[in-house]
């Protein structure tokens, strides 16, 4: 625990019990555990009395390929509720190096300030020269200063200046969802280092050395091609040709333009390299050449967001306004949702921004700057779709792409109704990480334009499946080269950590973890309406290229809600059972305080 | 024809199957089959319905009656045809079935080349009763209903007028059915249709980008045709509808197929 203030630190340690690690692991599933003790019922994120949690897992520093990441967990100022995103690179590795599960900061820096967490505890020091600088800079700049010793998260000018979906980033990569940049911004901190203290412990080297060798074997296979050959990029043509990629604000789900955007189409093109993450043996990270000069990696999320989500074509404007969020600290997702919400406000007249026009890039570009300076619209923006929805008024937030404040991911819920069921329940918002049910939807297995009691299990199974892969942690595009999952993570949580884990002991965790999740929104006042899509999603049809009509009604909508309540144990409003919410384990004799140093 | 016409084999599927599971990609409600008291059918498509015949010998009103009744409930009209159209499409039967955005309207009856074609036809479900209490009066020709309600008539012209049927089936052979031996051997030398193959992510690398034009009566066979395997890594969509690796699926002329990864997303 750090406690920032003026211009000191304090740093007290907190011994958790054995049984709290072993019940919620680490990442996210530790995260949420800390939220609910931590956290004043209540707090604003953005208040110093808010923690941000930063929260490594059993499997970072060991061999096993793709375990390099780490999650950041706060209440978010999106959503007002638990928001958590994982990032990978060595910072994770020197993290938990420090010797610590997590490093939970509180307070407000008197001024713009870097802390610095080793072996020997925390310190604070002043850094006014960082402002406004990118968070790659920042992180360029405290390296200078700190040595190279050091890993940095840090945060752009968006996370400075309050924007609601800021990113917290290192290494080029971002815990990009929720507004985690925000939270790290209003305690006056650039950016967090770490540094290696102390050596990894594993309980068993021999059976952790060849589980590693196996998993990065098994990396190399089928399950993860896509990822290897054209990235996550990959999806856009495919998601196009199946009628589910968002386009122009959720009004169609094809978009004329996707060859131009289209991975296989840039690979040839424009591919210039291809990169992996700390300790990841995929490679998902494909990097394309910019015009002008430049290089700029480019994901599925973002190439959506900022390119069909707003009607923009060109591949020089999409790779412009990625770079810019990139440079800005800001979420692609919710930056590009909550700008195509805009164009549409803009177009019907609803705002008076006559040069805001779905297809045009320059326009995209001129948002974002606004949204990084807070100026005029940028301001508004800057709150997302749902806030400004709500200051505008006149039924747009029939149209604003978000579920709980949090914008939509590139995935057409009316297509993809499993989906549709995770987006509306999960914990964070409409998320396509924490509830990955468009996997039922595509596998073929489904229909998935006929949502029923299928999709609910479906929905259930795929986030008690992330809930494990994100607090262990491991990459979820490494998903796909397990037969037995739970099982096969246990064995590997049990070879790391001594504690002899099973499948059905691990598929308990999973689900302790989606209620824990659920129990701490509702402590903040979530209900069963927050349950639910965007009425444009519920009320407007789409036609597709075979002639049949995808709709998904509120009918629907909530029938596969009240099974997915059902499925969970929860009551008709989403309530889940006393006696379950007694199992987990967060009275105060699981953490013991220990002294301030 | 010396045999029974639902097992005959059609570019590697029997009749029947073909049949069905066309129908099943087309409409969004259940797939029935009417079979005579103690027949044989050949395997069907998962989630095809079957429905014995009480009665045997009253012909096509006594599966008419069986099969709208076993609809009650389930669905307000039915496509219903018989099981030797090999060649039809699923353009022709959404054309009849928009037929009954007429409320009033009772039957949609193609009449192709000046010949009524009531095994390949849209029924509402309410006539059940209807078709019921002819046949216990002893009527068994389908003419005798149409007398008692209300039919469209969908000429030639009508029917060409729907711009995806005349794309798809310029002349019609959604209609054409396999009565005798040398029907049946003219239908097995036809070829089996042009369809465009598309791949998508890991399956378009190494020179695999863009549409190709392949002969191909189901998924497994463009599947083959393009040298992809139908494993638990690919999934397709045809005509951007849903997704599957039912190498069974039947594919018509015109059909755009996409294969992708199945482990799509991320």
């Amino acid at each position: 625990m750090v406690d920032v203030e003026g211009r000191g630190a304090t740093s007290a340690p907190l011994a958790l019990d054995d049984a709290v690690l072993r019940a919620y692991l680490g990442g996210v599933g530790l995260g949420t555990w800390l939220l609910h003790r931590l956290a004043p019922t209540g707090v604003d994120p953005l208040a110093p009395a808010a923690p941000l949690a930063f929260v490594f897992s059993p499997l970072v520093g060991t061999p096993l390929t793709t375990s390099a990441k780490f999650a950041v967990v706060a209440k978010s100022p999106l959503t007002g509720l638990l928001t958590d995103a994982l990032a990978s690179s060595r910072f994770a590795i020197a993290g938990k190096l420090t010797g610590n599960d997590a490093i939970v900061v509180r307070g407000r820096a008197a001024q713009l300030s870097v802390l610095l967490v080793d072996g020997e505890g925390a310190r604070l020091e002043a850094a006014p020269e960082l402002a406004g600088l990118p968070a790659a800079e920042a992180e360029a700049a405290v390296r200078e200063r700190f040595g190279r010793g050091w890993q940095t998260a840090a945060i752009g000018v968006a996370g400075e200046r309050g924007v609601r979906y800021a990113t917290v980033s290192h290494d080029g990569r971002h815990a990009g969802r929720g507004g985690l940049g925000a939270v790290l911004g209003a305690k006056n901190l650039k950016a967090v280092l770490v540094r290696s203290a102390t050596r990894v412990r594993i309980a068993d080297p021999p059976a952790v050395l060849a589980a590693a060798k196996d998993l990065r074997a098994r990396s190399f296979g089928p399950a993860t091609a896509k990822y290897r050959e054209l990235g996550t990029l990959a999806n856009l043509l495919a998601f196009n040709a199946v009628s589910t990629l968002p386009t122009r604000n959720f009004t169609a789900a094809t978009f004329d333009g996707a060859h131009r955007l289209a991975a296989e189409e840039l690979h040839e093109l424009r591919g210039v390299a291809r990169n992996s993450c700390a300790s990841c043996s995929i490679g998902c990270e494909h990097i394309y050449s910019r015009k002008g000069g430049g290089k700029q990696r480019m994901e599925y999320e973002n190439v959506f967001a900022l390119g069909p989500l707003c009607g923009v074509s060109d591949p020089d404007d999409v790779f412009a306004a990625s770079a810019r969020c990139d440079e800005l600290g800001i979420d692609t997702i919710s930056a590009g949702g909550t700008i195509a919400w805009a164009m549409e406000c803009a177009e019907r007249g609803l705002i008076d921004a006559p040069w805001l026009r779905f297809g045009d890039g320059a326009a995209l570009l001129r948002a974002l700057d606004l949204i990084g300076a807070q100026e005029g619209l940028g301001a508004l923006l800057a709150q997302g779709s749902r806030r400004a929805a709500e200051v505008v008024g006149q039924g747009s937030i029939a149209f604003a792409p978000q579920v709980k404040g949090l914008e939509l991911p590139g995935y057409e819920p009316r297509t993809l109704h499993a989906m549709a069921l995770g987006l509306a329940v999960n914990a964070r918002g409409a998320d396509h990480n924490r509830s990955g049910a468009y996997e039922a939807d595509l596998s073929g297995e489904h229909d998935r334009l006929n949502g029923g009691a299928a999709h609910v299990a479906a929905t259930v199974g795929t986030e008690d499946r992330a809930a494990v892969m994100d607090s262990m942690i491991l990459c979820k595009f490494l998903r796909g080269v397990f037969d037995d999952p739970f099982a096969e993570w246990a064995a590997l949580l049990s070879v790391v950590t001594g504690w002899h884990v099973d499948a059905a002991e691990l598929h308990a965790t999973a689900q302790r973890i989606v209620l824990a999740k659920r129990a701490f929104n509702q402590r903040e006042g979530a209900t069963a309406a927050d349950d639910t899509l965007p009425s444009r999603l519920l009320g407007t049809p789409l036609e597709l290229g075979s002639g049949r009509v995808a709709a998904l009604t509120e009918d629907r909508l909530q029938a596969m809600i009240d099974g997915y309540y059902a499925a969970r144990g929860w009551d008709a409003e989403g309530r889940p059972a006393q006696e379950d919410l007694a199992g987990l384990r967060l009275g105060r004799a699981e953490l013991h305080d220990g002294a301030r140093g | 024809m010396g045999r029974a016409k639902a097992a005959l084999e059609w570019h590697g599927a029997t009749l029947l199957q073909r049949t069905t599971a066309l129908l099943a990609r087309t409409v969004g409600g259940p797939v029935l089959v009417v079979a005579a008291p103690g027949q044989d059918l050949p395997e069907l498509p998962n989630g095809v319905e079957v429905v014995a015949d009480p009665v045997e010998g009253q012909g096509p009103m006594r599966g008419l009656a069986t099969g709208l009744a076993a609809l009650d409930g389930r669905a307000e009209a039915a496509f219903v045809c018989s099981t030797d159209l090999p060649f039809l499409h699923p353009a022709l039967v959404r054309r009849v079935l928009r037929g009954f955005a007429d409320a009033t309207v009772d039957v949609v009856m193609p009449v192709a080349r000046g010949h009524r074609q009531p095994l390949a036809a849209g029924y509402r479900t309410a006539l059940a009763p209807l078709v019921e209490k002819l046949l216990g009066e002893g009527d068994l020709r389908p003419g005798m209903l149409f007398r008692h309600c209300h039919v469209t008539q969908l000429d030639d012209d009508a029917l060409l007028a729907d711009p995806d049927l005349a794309r798809h089936d310029p002349h019609l052979d959604s209609l054409v059915n396999v009565n005798e031996p040398a029907e049946y051997a003219a239908a097995l030398a036809r070829p089996e249709p042009s369809v465009v193959v598309e791949r998508f992510g890991a399956l378009a690398s190494r020179g695999q980008r863009g549409p190709r034009t392949v002969r191909a009566a189901s998924l497994g066979a463009a599947a083959a045709a393009v040298g992809i395997a139908l494993d638990r890594h690919v999934v397709a969509a045809v005509n951007g509808d849903q997704m599957t690796r039912d190498a069974q699926l039947p594919l018509v002329a015109g059909d755009t197929v996409a294969f992708l990864s199945s482990d799509a997303g991320g």
